[in-house]
């Protein structure tokens, strides 16, 4: 019994050395490998599970099967313009054939430094090619933007100027069309990408363009354009504040001389009418009998204004008649 | 064999083998099983070769690495932020001071710069797919996210970004990540693309951005200056204006009611004058003088015989004592 333990143990160790050095090997998924046999490549193995080699003699390279990163430093690039642009760019690769990236290029270092050379060349050839806007639009969609115009609704009357003032505040100015855009641009450095990458055995997916900025000395200017444009719109609105007041204030000074003199209008024919209505009144009453009035509007006459005369009489009157003579002769 | 031998080989050298064997089943028990949380689902490989995806609960796998396990969390919704960080999620969130503006600094369509922080959502919802068909999977979420943003920002204005396209950028980025994640087969939904704070870059930029804000408040406060002078004078002028003519309608029924009243004083006396013309003038006559000549110490009477009245009067004005009767 003894004896055949031993045994036992003894065939479990081999075994196990066996298996340890042994003729499986795993290729899981995701994952793609060669078979490497005295420095020659003897298969490749796309699929995952448990694969058999010659111990010893055959070496396994692992390579990824899935969607790699590929990763560059911002660049600044100089566009058609020759004003300088940081632009950030990725791209999505992967090994389509590993036995021809194995011999071309071997390890993943290797890979992201070739890649990092012609994808960079890529970039700045497209973006020195192109307007600064076709890098930074995709579209021409800002020029189809419904805008609502400025001040429209803010005002609840009026007025003369508005149309005016909406003029001086337009938000966006037309800009200028552009041909290719942003995407145009990546499918560009795509392509152009595409004719290399093959070589080493690797397929590019996409290439994207992650950000792009305005190198340093740029941004300073700009900032200075965004500070310009604002203030001008901040005056405008300002100084159509201040004219509609003094439109206001003047058209205060106006409603108040318009009333004021209407009503001095009215107040003097009314006065008119009643000094017409008075004079008819006097005529008819006076033209009954006009030697009468004549005689009682002077008496009227004398009764307001002679009292207050300082007076010297002479007995010349009428009414001094009966003082020289009883029959008044 | 162990049965035919006598119980006190068990005690010495079997007792080594129990405890062996007793330890390969722990370690095969434990090795074959595992559990797969409500949130997630689990991915089995055999032999490294895809075998089966496995829902919560208690399962069972070939042991000793024969058959492996990955669990995917697939019901979690995932977060991912742009421009910031979130230090401490919580009813009070920390975010951290920390700006990321190489993520967050846009240029805009019309060349402006502005500010764009964001964050999206997402949910794995294909473990199969997530776990064999990308690389490096944050990295890629992130590149694409920026890159997605980054271009619908730089198709429209600055104003337009501030303002109305925010729900237009949002939408258009959700839909175009999905469509270049569902061509890598990445097995993940975009959720949602929330945009956070949109605002153009801090300083002096952001300073006049503030000031048109201001502007408008100041163009309202002028005309309500304005409207607020008119509205206070012109009520006022309208009250003057009524007085004018009510002061002249007041002389209007004066003077014709004393129209009427001298006229019907008049025709009385008229009508009795009819009557009897001669006793009535001279009776009138007298009447008037009696009430008209007499004022005391003024009136002089001059005989109707004397020719001149010069040698009784000084006329000449540098008389004090002329001057004082006619004061009195």
């Amino acid at each position: 019994m003894k004896r055949a333990l031993v045994v036992l143990i003894v065939l479990g160790v081999f075994v196990g050395l066996f298996l340890l050095v042994g003729p499986f090997y795993i290729v899981e998924e995701g994952e793609q490998v060669i078979v490497i046999r005295f420095g020659q490549i003897v298969s490749e193995e796309q699929d995952a599970g448990l694969k058999f080699k010659i111990p010893f003699v055959d070496n396994v390279v692992r390579y990824s099967k899935k969607i790699l990163s590929w990763d560059g430093d911002p660049r600044r690039v100089p566009t058609a313009e020759n004003q300088f642009i940081w632009v950030d760019t990725t791209a999505r690769w992967r090994i389509a054939n590993p036995s021809r990236f194995y011999s071309s290029v071997t390890t993943m270092e290797q890979a992201y430094s070739r890649l990092d050379d012609i994808i960079e060349s890529a970039v700045r050839t497209v973006i020195a090619a192109n307007g600064i806007v076709e890098a930074v639009r995709n579209s021409n969609i800002i020029n189809t933007i419904d805008r609502a115009a400025p001040l429209d609704g803010a005002l609840s009357d009026e007025s003369a100027g508005l149309a005016e003032i909406q003029n001086l505040l337009t938000i966006v100015d037309a800009q200028p069309e552009i041909a290719k855009g942003r995407r145009m641009l990546s499918q560009e450095m795509f392509e152009d990408v595409s004719e290399t990458t093959p070589r080493f055995g690797i397929e590019l997916i996409d290439i994207v363009i992650r950000q792009i900025r305005y190198s340093d000395d740029l941004t300073e200017s700009v900032y200075n354009r965004m500070v310009s444009e604002r203030q001008q719109i901040a005056q405008a609105y300002r100084s159509f504040g201040e004219g509609r007041k003094q439109e206001l204030l003047g058209q205060l000074e106006n409603d108040k001389r318009a009333i004021l003199s209407r009503a001095y209008e009215e107040a003097e024919g009314i006065r008119g009418l009643a000094d017409a209505e008075a004079a008819s009144i006097y005529s008819e009453a006076y033209s009954q009998n006009a030697e009468f009035f004549e005689f009682w509007r002077a008496l009227e006459s004398y009764k307001k204004v002679i009292p207050s005369l300082d007076k010297v009489i002479t007995t010349d009157m009428e009414y001094f008649d009966y003082l020289y003579d009883k029959d008044g002769n | 064999m162990a049965e035919f031998k006598l119980p006190g080989f068990l005690r010495k050298s079997n007792m080594i083998v129990i405890v062996v064997v007793v330890v390969l089943i722990i370690v095969l028990a434990l090795s074959s099983l595992f559990v797969v949380d409500q949130t997630e689902e689990s991915i089995v490989l055999l032999f490294g070769e895809y075998s089966r995806t496995v829902g919560p609960g208690l399962h069972l796998k070939l042991p000793l690495g024969i058959e492996t396990s990955e669990n995917v969390p697939t019901q979690i919704i995932q977060n991912m932020s742009f421009g910031f960080r979130t230090e401490r999620p919580g009813i009070n969130t920390v975010f951290s001071n920390v700006d990321f503006p190489e993520e967050s600094i846009m240029l805009t369509g019309d060349l402006n710069i502005v500010d764009v922080e964001w964050i999206i959502q997402y949910r794995i919802e294909d473990p199969r797919a997530w776990l064999f068909n990308v690389e490096d999977k944050d990295t890629t979420i992130r590149d694409i996210s920026q890159s997605i943003v980054n271009q619908l920002v730089g198709d429209r204005s600055i104003i337009d970004i501030l303002s109305d396209e925010r729900p237009n950028i949002e939408f258009f980025a959700q839909e175009s990540m999905n469509e270049i994640f569902d061509n890598y087969k990445l097995g993940i939904e975009i959720t949602a693309v929330r945009l956070q704070n949109i605002v153009p870059p801090v300083g002096r930029v952001q300073d006049s951005f503030e000031d048109v804000n201001r502007a408008v408040q100041d163009m309202n406060r002028l005309i309500n200056e304005g409207r607020e002078a008119y509205n206070k004078e012109i009520p006022r002028t309208r009250g003057e204006g009524e007085q004018l003519v009510k002061i002249a309608e007041g002389y209007a029924t004066e003077r014709v009611n004393r129209a009427r009243g001298d006229a019907d004083r008049f025709l009385s006396v008229l009508s009795e004058y009819n009557q009897d013309p001669l006793t009535m003038r001279s009776r009138l006559y007298y009447e008037i003088l009696e009430e008209v000549l007499p004022k005391e110490g003024t009136t002089r009477v001059l005989d109707r015989g004397i020719d001149t009245a010069i040698p009784f009067f000084n006329f000449l004005p540098n008389t004090s004592t002329l001057n004082q009767e006619g004061t009195q």
